[in-house]
């Protein structure tokens, strides 16, 4: 029976100097450099991770997520031109003439809504970004991949969230449970495939939290109608922080179950230990930080406003050129916060929370049965000629 | 020099704690193990690649270069790790190309391929597809539902210029009204409109004036008054009639609603996508109004010369525009309208050919259009 487990080696500052260097290069490229940028963080983040003392490896390329996003613009540019087109024609075919201002309201959303061709392709992007981040996963130098099937998810994705919405989030589950298990069961290590045991109903205990906080609104909804106002709006206050709360604990509730009812090759078994406490205390700490540097840069750079403001005032020119000026260097300044900003805390919140978050999920898997990988053998590659490159095109799924 | 490192073939998944040592005079890195195949293996110094970004400051793996690899940088499936710290100096010290990243040999071919035929997919579709699209939808959509439409897009108007309820904004003075039916009326006279036209005028000081899909007309009050003669407001209101009639908002709104997700994509999540998505979507509605710009100016003098109006009028309006842009004017391929001069010298030049011509409005009617807002 030997055991592995996972654990994780990455430190903050190395990330952070990697996601810096990568933001000023995408700034500069216009964006075209995301592309490197996502291999190279997710090269740092795999290589950290390790199962058994044995570091897991990223071998994605920038170069194939850019060619891959090419592809993708192609076939999106179609798609999207002509069905927005044409659902907003429809739109305008629809609808009657607008009495009110609810009604105009109504038809101004009703030809905006364009957006829902997207949502099918939401779907798609995503089984397809998993499925290429497994086949550019390896471990012992052997690969991860997944089956074809984006479309049969896209399908199971639309019918079960719509049962998840008509149920008033009741089949929820449900839904987890069945969006996973088709996932895993298309996965594969080498020539051994995973297989998602486990039932959707064992997925409830998770949301306790869930139904006692959503109570506890109710309950205080009743209050501030009926008898005591202060009381009731402070128990729906509370009941909604702990709703935030709830949904963190039946995501964490539901990786671990999922996880322990995971097999790969029919004898290799996972378990998992992740905490809810410690991942609230994460997020908690995680977000001082980020808020403590946001806070500590805008000081600077009102300090550094208001010292080009003496200096206009004091550089004798003619009083308005003066103002102007001030006003000029003043824009400038917040432009230069702003883009800091934008380039630092994203990084921060990457390292600090991110990452500190992989590295605590990561430490509490272990694997049972190891024996059982020995006798695992290499698959085929992948090619996967379009990469990510629908998610990227979609911004589905963010930097890693 | 010698070390363990951990081997992994890339076949199986096995472990191999490898015996390494460095051959310096033949630069060869040599791998012995019992289990190897003939009991070990040499790799040459300069074919090393060693990962990039690693996170472990402690360790390093190598593989091998080769020229194709259908899921990874061009290295060999085999990995070996090294853990100490001064093989790893060693190794480094040795081969100077150990981060280098290979590239395949068609690499730029096949990108500059892609990006040519992504750029002109795009191209295709704004500037060919998409408006031939919009052409036939805006050519096939029912005049009442065009309509309706319209007036929905004249209530955002009205809201956007600051109503707080529909119709507050329109001014109804009767006189008014009346004198600018009969300027309608007149400059209808002969034209074999395709739809009703339906105008009114808005309180609001803007020099302005548009033409909603489906016949719905808006001037600003600000124009009227800028207005020096009947004869310009005619001409203002003859131009928007026109677009009326080539259904150029409608094809317009299409466009744009098939455009705006595929510009939104193109210019990818950077920061400040959302800037230039508006930027590219001005540039791209002002080139492709230009056209509709001047063909709508030639409407316009054909129905001021039908119903008897001296397009001088319209001549007077262009030359009190350039003196509202004054200095500030952007150049013309991101100004929706073809420059003011070349216009106004257009319809002085129509109006020199004109037989003769009368004020659209006596006195009388032109003082009651000014006051419609009073």
């Amino acid at each position: 029976m030997r055991q592995l487990s996972g654990e994780y080696h990455g430190t903050a500052m190395p990330l952070f100097i990697i996601y810096f260097k990568v933001t000023v290069l995408t700034l500069f490229t216009l964006g075209i450099y995301r592309f490197w940028g996502k291999t190279r963080i997710r090269r740092y983040i795999w290589s950290a991770t390790s199962g058994g003392d044995d570091s897991f490896e990223y071998t994605g390329t920038g170069l194939e997520k850019f060619l891959g996003f090419l592809v993708a613009v192609v076939l999106l540019a179609i798609y999207l031109g002509i069905v927005q087109m044409l659902l907003f024609y429809f739109g305008i075919v629809i609808f009657d003439e607008p009495q009110t201002d609810a009604e105009v309201l109504a038809q101004l959303a009703g030809i905006y809504i364009t957006l829902v061709a997207a949502v099918p392709l939401i779907f798609f992007a995503q089984y397809r970004a998993r499925r290429y981040k497994m086949s550019r996963t390896r471990w012992r130098g052997i690969r991860f991949g997944m089956e074809h099937g984006a479309w049969g998810y896209v399908l199971r994705a639309i019918f079960h969230i719509t049962l998840t919405i008509s149920t008033l989030g009741l089949l929820l589950p449900r839904q987890t449970f069945y969006l996973e298990k088709y996932m895993a069961d298309r996965t594969w290590y080498g020539n051994a495939q995973f297989e998602q045991g486990g039932k959707w109903t064992g997925l409830y205990a998770g949301l306790t939290h869930v139904i006692m906080a959503l109570a506890v609104m109710i309950l205080g909804g009743f209050m501030a109608a009926d008898s005591s106002p202060i009381f009731g709006t402070i128990l729906i206050v509370l009941g909604y922080f702990w709703l935030l709360i709830g949904f963190v604990a039946y995501r964490i509730y539901a990786f671990n179950y999922m996880m322990k009812h995971k097999k790969l090759a029919g004898e290799v078994a996972f378990d998992s230990e992740a905490e809810t406490g410690r991942v609230i205390g994460i997020v908690l700490g995680g977000s001082f930080i980020v808020t403590i540097v946001a806070l500590i840069a805008g000081v600077f750079f009102a300090l550094l406003a208001a010292a080009f403001g003496v200096l206009g005032a004091f550089s004798g020119l003619e009083p308005l050129s003066a103002t102007t000026q001030q006003g000029v260097m003043g824009i400038t300044v917040m432009a230069i916060y702003y883009v800091a900003l934008l380039l630092v805390i994203p990084g921060v919140s990457l390292v600090v929370i991110t990452q500190r978050i992989i590295a605590h999920v990561v430490g509490a898997i272990t694997v049972q049965n190891a024996a059982g990988l020995d006798a695992i053998r290499q698959r085929m590659a992948d090619e996967g000629a379009d990469a990510e490159g629908f998610a990227d095109a979609l911004d589905v799924g963010g930097a890693i | 020099m010698q070390t363990l490192g951990r081997f992994f073939d890339g076949e199986t998944g096995l472990r191999l704690d490898v015996e390494v040592s460095i051959d310096e005079a033949a630069r060869r890195l040599r791998l012995a193990h019992p289990e190897l195949p003939s009991d070990m293996q040499d790799w040459p110094v300069e074919e090393l690649r060693a990962l990039g970004d690693e996170a472990r400051q402690d360790q390093v793996t190598i593989s091998l270069r080769t020229d194709h690899s259908s899921d990874s940088a061009l290295i060999e499936e085999a990995r070996l790790t090294l853990r100490e710290g001064v093989f790893i100096a060693r190794l480094r010290a040795m081969c100077p190309k150990l981060y280098k990243r290979d590239l395949a040999k068609n690499t730029w071919r096949k990108v500059f391929s892609r990006v040519g035929f992504a750029i002109g997919a795009v191209l295709l579709m704004l500037f060919v597809i998409l408006p031939a699209m919009a052409n036939t939808l805006a050519l096939i959509i029912p005049p009442e539902r065009e309509n309706r439409w319209g007036k929905s897009v004249v209530a955002q108007m009205e809201r956007l210029f600051g109503a707080t309820e529909l119709g507050e904004l329109s001014c109804k003075h009767t006189v008014g009204t009346e004198a600018l039916g009969t300027m309608l009326q007149r400059l209808s006279r002969g034209a074999d409109l395709a739809y009703e036209v339906n105008v009114r005028v808005f309180d609001h000081e803007m020099v302005n004036a548009f033409a909603a899909p489906g016949g719905e007309v808006v001037l600003m009050r600000g124009l009227i008054e800028k207005a020096s003669s009947p004869d310009e407001v005619a001409a203002v209101l003859a131009h928007e009639i026109a677009h009326v009639e080539n259904r150029d908002a409608t094809r317009n709104a299409l466009r744009a609603a098939g455009s705006a997700g595929l510009l939104a994509m193109v210019l990818g999540d950077f920061a400040g996508a959302s800037v230039m998505v508006i930027v590219a979507e001005a540039t791209l509605n002002a080139s492709y109004t230009r056209e509709a710009e001047t063909a709508a100016d030639e409407y316009a003098l054909a129905m001021l010369e039908r119903s008897g109006t001296s397009s001088d009028g319209m001549a007077d309006f262009f030359s009190a525009i350039a003196d509202l842009e004054g200095d500030f004017k952007l150049p013309e391929y991101l100004s929706t309208h073809p420059a003011t001069e070349s216009r106004e010298q257009r319809a002085r030049d129509f109006a020199s050919e004109q037989g003769i011509t009368s004020p659209i409005l006596n006195d009388e009617e032109w003082q009651a259009l000014r006051s419609i807002c009073d």
